[in-house]
């Protein structure tokens, strides 16, 4: 029971700090611009293909192929889709402000909601006509080798997804807090007009908030890939539980996102002990209760309309 | 009569259309009308959601899951009519719909859009992954269809059937769009603090919403359910949600006839490219990218920018110019406020402030700038509450209360920053004001009953009236945005009228008007304190205040430094130190 238990905690921590890159990226962009991409989980999508297709080209394969077969791409392969899977989606999230964000924002009615769906979907049908609506099963840059301790097994995909996300997580918070970048960013995102009138480059900023939100979506992707197979359906769920995860740790507060993607991993993986197909209801109810008590989640600060 | 004609014409096309499919004997073609009609319940009731209220909802296909799995399981688990089956299935989904707008009395704007969606991405994998009860991607075979003469209905029969619906759903909402409930849907729309303000719950008109849209979503899922006799998970995807959105935003949200000229167009292009799904999806992702780019107001938006009718100008004066009515005579206590406090933090806009207002009098509120004026009216109107203190008015006990509420009460108020719906008329914005002090019930105005329509002429009138009363009965049919700041004002003014105050609070009334427009402005408070209404004003320009109060209230850092007839508080020396400030011999000599 308590192996089951602990099994639960690590897979849910691994799974959690996906949702927590996610979240975070979540974070970014509604502080700083005050929009959400709502396609963000077809980001997280598109950065396992985008990875998966970097490594079937290392390996010689047609981009569009949908089996690895025996084929095992080494360190150096995984490392290079690494990085073309977190360029290509910067670019994406370059071309999503430029064409879906910014021509809405600011003003009312929130037709961005609509025009960052429709990129999505659009995405998606493109990776649809591309590979079709089969999982690939995507081999660990790591190995498949569980490892066992106290009883549990671990993959080591799980541990490195946990690794990679705290490491992102610390090198955030401290640009964030310590950085003239940072600085920037929060000036932009504490008022837009006056950070302009102080010289600082809001659009560059804004811009700057979707790149590394749809990179942060992609890396997501990256490593989940391995864990659950590439899907171009995996993305809407994830994105989702992401956005939940930021709803209850508060969307205006990076830290508190990211301690919500990991309580909604984990979370998630305890009621999967239990009761497989109630899984998703009870994470929505579980935002919904928080929604109730802490309208602006748990580490969220008031929001005051002045009239 | 217009709303005797409108119910023929609709009669007659629908009429007509059942002629034309009688004729038609190819059952593809039948198949795409009836989805035609499916669709257009759908849209048609997510317009009254998007385009009216202002909701984006993003988990439509959870609410048609709900119709459809409701009949299915009624049908097949049960001996039940399929008839009452589908009433059942329409009630199911409107509870769902309750279920959606729950989360709604907390969160807001894009919160409320993830929630929605989330509801719909649920309901998806329920009916996917809970085979036990839903048969999942198996789905659940032998719904009844229903039947007529005991013998279940033929394909034309079910497209005549879906075109009855329709004509029917469109004549509804259109009743409950040109009532009170439309108007009050499209102020919550534009400002939610305004609505309330003016006696609008606003809570409750998102509920109504909510719960429309779910309702004519979940009978287009059961007429699906019914028609196939069969319905699996495969129904119900995030993009049918998508779709039955772009319906609404393609054909022009928030015009009558866009959700009927989307479906049309998007079913139509959706049968023909429905050998490619993945072209299918690219062109819906593309319109939601584009088109409100392109269109902002969809194709009727575009349509109705081409055909730009010349408005009415102006509307026979409405007779005299006599003072109206509008509160009770007399005299005594109106308000008593008693050891009022409010802090934010390390500011304190009120500490300890008591005061009382008499009926028939007209009082300022005056103080230096971060005095707690506008709290103080805030708080008055139930906008913000007080930490401590206690607020009567008419004798009852108000701290707590909703802003709706107070409303209703018969306090009414303006604000420093004019909050009018601006896209809606002149009109539209003093009738809303109207909103609370209207008796007619959902079920009365969505059935037009002769009631709620006597109702609606008695506001027109009165609006009319006080648009008199404002000087602004020849702008009526113009935006109310498009007006200059000082008449826009006024107009502000009147929708405040128009709710029946028996206390009116006025903040900051003659900001930003010039001198000339200031003193018919105290002209007008004047004539309206003739009215029966008592006034409270929050103000800066001396000369007003001066002139016309009867009592003048002086707050300074939230606390009160003096009360008393304008001559008297002129005199004062607190005050006169809390506005130049004091010379330091003269506090040394006194």
């Amino acid at each position: 029971m308590t192996e089951a238990l602990l099994q639960a905690i690590i897979s849910g921590l691994a799974v959690g700090g996906a949702y927590a890159l996610v979240a975070l990226g979540f974070s970014i962009t509604f502080t700083t611009t005050k929009t959400l991409n709502f396609s963000h989980g077809e980001f997280v999508s598109a950065g396992a293909f985008i990875g998966m297709s970097a490594l079937f080209l290392v390996l010689g394969k047609p981009v569009s192929s949908t089996t690895f077969g025996d084929a095992i791409p080494g360190a150096g392969a995984q490392l290079l889709a690494l990085v073309a899977a977190l360029g290509a989606m910067g670019l994406l999230g370059w071309l999503l402000y430029a064409i879906g964000v910014r021509p809405f924002a600011g003003r009312p009615g929130m037709a961005w909601v609509m025009s960052t769906l429709g990129f999505g979907v659009i995405l998606q049908s493109i990776g649809l006509a591309i590979w079709g609506p089969k999982p690939v099963v995507v081999p660990a840059p790591v190995g498949d080798a569980v490892i066992r301790f106290l009883g549990v097994g671990v993959r080591p995909q799980e541990l490195l997804t946990l690794g990679v996300t705290v490491a992102i997580m610390l090198v955030f918070d401290r640009v964030m807090n310590h950085t003239m970048v940072g600085k920037a960013m929060r000036a932009v995102a504490a008022n837009g007009s006056v950070a302009s009138l102080m010289g600082i480059n809001t659009n560059a900023v804004m811009i700057g908030a979707f790149v590394v939100s749809s990179a942060l979506a992609g890396l997501s992707g990256f490593l989940l890939a391995p864990i659950a197979q590439a899907s171009l359906f995996m993305g809407l769920t994830v994105g989702l539980k992401g956005f939940s995860g930021a709803m209850i740790g508060g969307l205006s507060n990076p830290r508190g996102c990211v301690i919500g993607g990991f309580v909604l991993g984990v979370f998630e993986s305890m009621v999967n002990l239990w009761q497989a197909q109630w899984r998703e209801v009870a994470v929505f109810a579980l935002v919904i209760l928080v929604l109730a008590f802490r309208p602006t989640g748990l580490f969220g600060k008031k929001m005051v309309e002045k009239v | 009569m217009k709303q005797g004609r409108h119910f023929v014409a609709v009669a007659l096309v629908a009429a007509a259309l059942i002629g034309a499919t009688a004729l038609f004997n190819n059952d593809y073609y039948l198949r795409i009308v009836f989805m035609m009609c499916v669709y257009y319940l759908c849209a048609a009731g997510m317009n009254v959601l998007v385009g009216y209220a202002g909701q984006k909802s993003l988990g439509q296909a959870g609410l048609f899951a709900a119709g459809a799995y409701a009949a299915a399981l009624l049908t097949t688990r049960t001996e039940m009519s399929p008839w009452l089956a589908l009433v059942l299935a329409a009630g199911i989904s409107g509870v769902c719909g309750v279920l959606i707008a729950l989360p709604s009395l907390r969160v807001k704007g894009p919160y409320l859009a993830m929630v929605t969606l989330a509801f719909g991405i649920v309901v998806e994998k329920l009916v996917g992954e809970w085979t036990d009860v839903f048969g999942g991607a198996q789905g659940i075979y032998g719904i009844k269809p229903l039947t007529w003469n005991g013998q279940p209905f033929t394909s034309v029969q079910w497209v005549w059937f879906g075109i009855v619906l329709c004509a029917a759903a469109h004549l509804l909402l259109r009743n409950l769009i040109c009532s009170r409930f439309g108007r009050a849907l499209l102020s919550l729309q534009a400002d939610e603090i305004a609505s309330s303000s003016v006696g609008v719950r606003v809570y409750r008109a998102k509920v109504i919403a909510f719960v429309v849209a779910a309702v004519t979503c979940g009978i287009a899922g059961a007429l699906v359910a019914q028609q196939n006799q069969y319905i699996n998970s495969d129904f119900i995807t995030f993009h049918l949600s998508i779709f039955i959105l772009l319906l609404v935003l393609f054909g022009g949200a928030g015009s009558m006839y866009g959700p009927l000229v989307g479906t049309v167009i998007l079913t139509l292009v959706d049968a023909l490219l429905a050998r490619w799904p993945s072209a299918q999806h690219f062109l819906y992702g593309f319109l939601l990218l584009f088109a409100l780019y392109v269109m902002p107001g969809g194709i009727m938006g575009l349509v109705s920018q081409w055909f730009q009718k010349a408005k009415k100008a102006g509307l026979a004066a409405g007779g005299s110019a006599a003072p109206t009515r509008i509160g009770p005579d007399g005299s005594g206590e109106l308000l008593v406020v008693q050891g009022v406090s409010k802090s934010y933090g390390g500011v304190k806009p009120a500490q300890d402030v008591s005061f009382r207002l008499q009926r028939g009098h007209i009082h300022a509120l005056i103080g230096p700038n971060g005095a707690g004026k506008s709290t103080m009216i805030n708080m008055l109107t139930g906008v913000v509450d007080p930490d401590q203190g206690s607020i009567r008015f008419l004798g009852q006990e108000i701290v707590g209360r909703q802003v709706h509420t107070i409303c209703c009460l018969g306090m009414g108020r303006t604000f420093q920053n004019l909050r009018l719906f601006a896209d809606l008329s002149v009109l539209d914005n003093v009738m809303l004001g109207r909103h609370s002090r209207m008796s007619n019930g959902f079920f009365s105005s969505l059935l037009s009953l002769p009631q709620a329509r006597r109702q609606e002429v008695a506001t027109r009138e009165r609006a009319i009236q006080l648009l008199d009363l404002v000087g602004l009965s020849h702008l009526a049919h113009q935006p109310a945005g498009s007006l200059p700041y000082g008449l826009q004002r006024r107009v502000e003014l009147a929708r405040a009228l128009a709710t029946e105050p028996q206390l009116l609070l006025l903040d900051e009334p003659a900001a930003g008007l010039n001198p000339q427009e200031t003193a018919e402005l105290g002209q007008l408070l004047v004539r309206i304190g003739k009215c029966g209404v008592s006034i409270l004003m929050v103000e800066h320009h001396m000369d007003l205040v001066m002139s016309i109060s009867d009592h003048v209230i002086v707050l300074d850092y939230g606390i009160k430094i003096a009360e008393g007839k304008p001559a008297e508080v002129q005199a004062n020396p607190r005050v006169i130190a809390a506005y130049l400030g004091v010379d330091d011999d003269a506090v040394a000599a006194t």
